[in-house]
């Protein structure tokens, strides 16, 4: 008799046999010395270090604005709540290049425009990369930290400011600490997310070699002129750049429950 | 002094309306009331949680209904006591310090006499998940003491604990009442709780302000029909005003087919409900003879062994109710424990009858 307790764990490995069953997939196509040449190319090193920066300043510019709108969503009630909680799924209903294309009509409004010539040019550009990474990862974003600070019971918060700390007292030394293994979830997860980004990035920056290569845009540039072993070389880069940060992720976390 | 003075608040569609209590110095007031009576309500609208429709808070003479939260001096030991797990039992005991910068000579003193009242000395380095039930509770005690609050509101603090747990702790509270000052806001729905550690009790029912003063008062005279239930008076009997005289009433009971003559004033035909706690009811076989115009009954009683005490139910064909009884197990002990005893006696004293308007 099959029981509950064997279905699970039969599904369980069947996820891990699927997505282990793609990457090893790739091995057909791997080559050393194409890997190796791969690896340590300029126009690799360039694409990592892009990606890298890109995805680090475009978290930092979303934990910026997600932790406070996260923290009103899950604290207080006011007007248009209801509107910001629904405009949080935006992101996950179209797609990403939906958004960057979205992105990419408002540069070409008066208001897009006058932004462009006169605060910062974004269309082909770094700044580009980081704004369609922000944009696809802050809903995801507010949403994992508000979860966080929903966990936080609010009492106490109450008895903190009954001991005689202000509300921004309170809220760094009882909410964030209290918050912290939510909060660094939802920091590796964003930036796993951003560092991923292919769509957005596509329509905003384009796909210059060099100037607005990151990693996906590589794979899909590699893939583009049939350079597989090329494409199976830099997936294997990113999905180790990814797992590595998510296993420290769960590490630190795991490590941090047990202070 | 510590005053709520016609205080009315909101939270969504529950209204609490025209409440009215003070405590002062040294005092423990006792808030009890069936869940859902607006208890948590009002602590929520002293902490400032909840708007103020109308009303005042005053704390010393001030109205502090408007103040910020950390500026109005309460203390606030909650239902969950609301510890910080992420910090040591000292660091959760220094919180209020560090939060108002105070300096070590300032607080030290104070902190160390409530360590010490409640021998706490030994946790000062543990972690919070590592404490037990009857730990916590100290430490959220002196945490919310140390802070040198004028006012604490404890919101249902020893729910949680087993019976001896929770005695011992009624005693830390009493002894610190006693040392310090402490001024106190109990907020419970046990009766026990709230007559061992207040001197004055509130009672609340679905919003309202039933009755409120002195405990004694409270628990041998309830005001009302509902406070007399939640008190847990079982014995009430639909009455009639028959005559009405200065100072006293006659109430007609066709129930128990007796007169009684009670205290109070109402007018002659008021529908009133009459009342005895089940510890008044007297027992005339053990020695317990009644005396002129109490109302003697014949039946049959069971016997419940409770430990310290026995409780009875006692069924005679003049009541179309059971009496409830309870008496110490010495009083008790001509009765044999379980079954139906026939040809018994009771009485109840008209000395130790309330009455309530029938609502």
């Amino acid at each position: 008799m099959i029981h509950l307790k064997h279905i699970s764990i039969g599904a369980c490995l069947a996820v891990l046999a699927i997505y282990g069953g793609l990457i090893l997939s790739l091995m057909w196509f791997l080559d050393a010395a194409m890997l190796r040449e791969t690896l340590f190319s300029d126009r690799t090193q360039f694409s990592v270090n892009l990606s890298l920066l890109a995805a680090t300043t475009a978290t930092a510019l979303t934990l910026l604005l997600a932790t406070p709108a996260a923290y009103g969503l899950s604290r207080y009630k006011f007007w248009g709540k209801e509107a910001v909680e629904t405009v949080l799924e935006f992101p996950i209903i179209i797609s990403p290049a939906a958004l960057g294309a979205i992105l990419l009509i408002f540069f070409n409004n008066p208001l897009g425009t006058w932004l462009q010539h006169n605060v910062i040019y974004f269309v082909f550009t770094f700044a580009g990369i980081v704004l369609a990474q922000f944009v696809t990862t802050l809903g995801l974003a507010v949403r994992m930290l508000k979860t966080a600070f929903e966990e936080v019971p609010i009492e106490l918060e109450t008895v903190a400011r009954t001991l005689g700390g202000s509300p921004s007292y309170v809220f760094f030394t009882v909410t964030l600490p209290l918050a912290r293994n939510g909060l660094i979830a939802a920091f590796i997860l964003t930036w796993a997310k951003a560092l991923g980004e292919f769509g957005a990035t596509l329509m905003v920056a384009g796909s210059m070699a060099m100037r607005t290569e990151t990693l996906p845009i590589a794979i899909f540039m590699r893939l583009s002129s049939a350079d597989i072993e090329g494409t199976v070389a830099l997936i294997f880069i990113l999905a180790g750049i990814g797992l590595a940060s998510l296993y420290a992720a769960r590490c630190l976390l795991r490590r941090s429950r047990h202070v | 002094m510590f005053e709520i003075e016609s205080l009315c608040t909101r939270n969504g569609c529950f209204s609490l309306e025209d409440i009215n209590l003070s405590i002062w110095e040294g005092e423990c007031h006792a808030i009890i009331g069936p869940s859902g009576s607006g208890k948590s309500t009002l602590l929520r609208a002293i902490l400032g949680l909840l708007p103020v429709m109308s009303g005042r808070i005053c704390l010393g003479g001030k109205d502090i209904h408007h103040w910020p939260m950390e500026h109005r001096c309460l203390g606030y030991v909650p239902q969950h006591l609301g510890l910080f797990t992420h910090l040591s039992v000292y660091d959760n005991l220094c919180y209020s310090a560090r939060a108002r910068r105070l300096a070590a000579v300032e607080f030290k003193p104070l902190l160390d006499r409530l360590i010490e009242m409640t021998d706490i000395g030994s946790l000062l380095n543990r972690r919070i998940d590592t404490l037990s039930g009857g730990e916590r509770q100290r430490v959220a005690l002196v945490r919310a003491l140390a802070a040198g609050p004028r006012l604490v509101l404890l919101d249902e603090p020893f729910t949680a604990l087993n019976e001896t747990l929770r005695r011992e702790l009624w005693w830390l509270v009493k002894a610190l009442q006693h040392e310090r000052g402490l001024s106190s806001l109990l907020i419970t729905h046990d009766m026990t709780e709230a007559y061992f550690l207040a001197e004055k009790i509130t009672v609340l029912i679905s919003g309202r302000q039933v009755q409120s003063g002195d405990k004694t008062t409270i628990y041998r005279a309830p005001g009302s029909l509902a406070a007399a239930r939640f008190l847990g008076v079982k014995n009430l009997f639909p009455a009639m005003v028959a005559e009405a005289a200065e100072g006293h009433i006659i109430a007609d009971c066709p129930m128990l087919k007796h007169r009684f003559r009670l205290g109070g004033r109402a007018p002659a035909g008021t529908a009133i409900c009459l009342g005895i706690r089940p510890e008044d009811v007297m027992l005339c076989d053990v020695g317990h003879p009644p005396l002129a115009g109490d109302c003697v009954l014949h039946g049959s009683i069971r016997v419940i062994d409770m430990g310290a005490a026995v409780a009875m139910h006692f069924h005679s064909s003049q009541v179309p109710s059971d009496i409830e009884l309870t008496a110490p197990r010495r009083a008790a002990r001509c009765f044999a424990i379980g079954n139906d005893q026939d040809c018994k006696t009771i009485s109840l004293p008209s000395a130790a009858m309330f009455w309530v308007r029938d609502e």
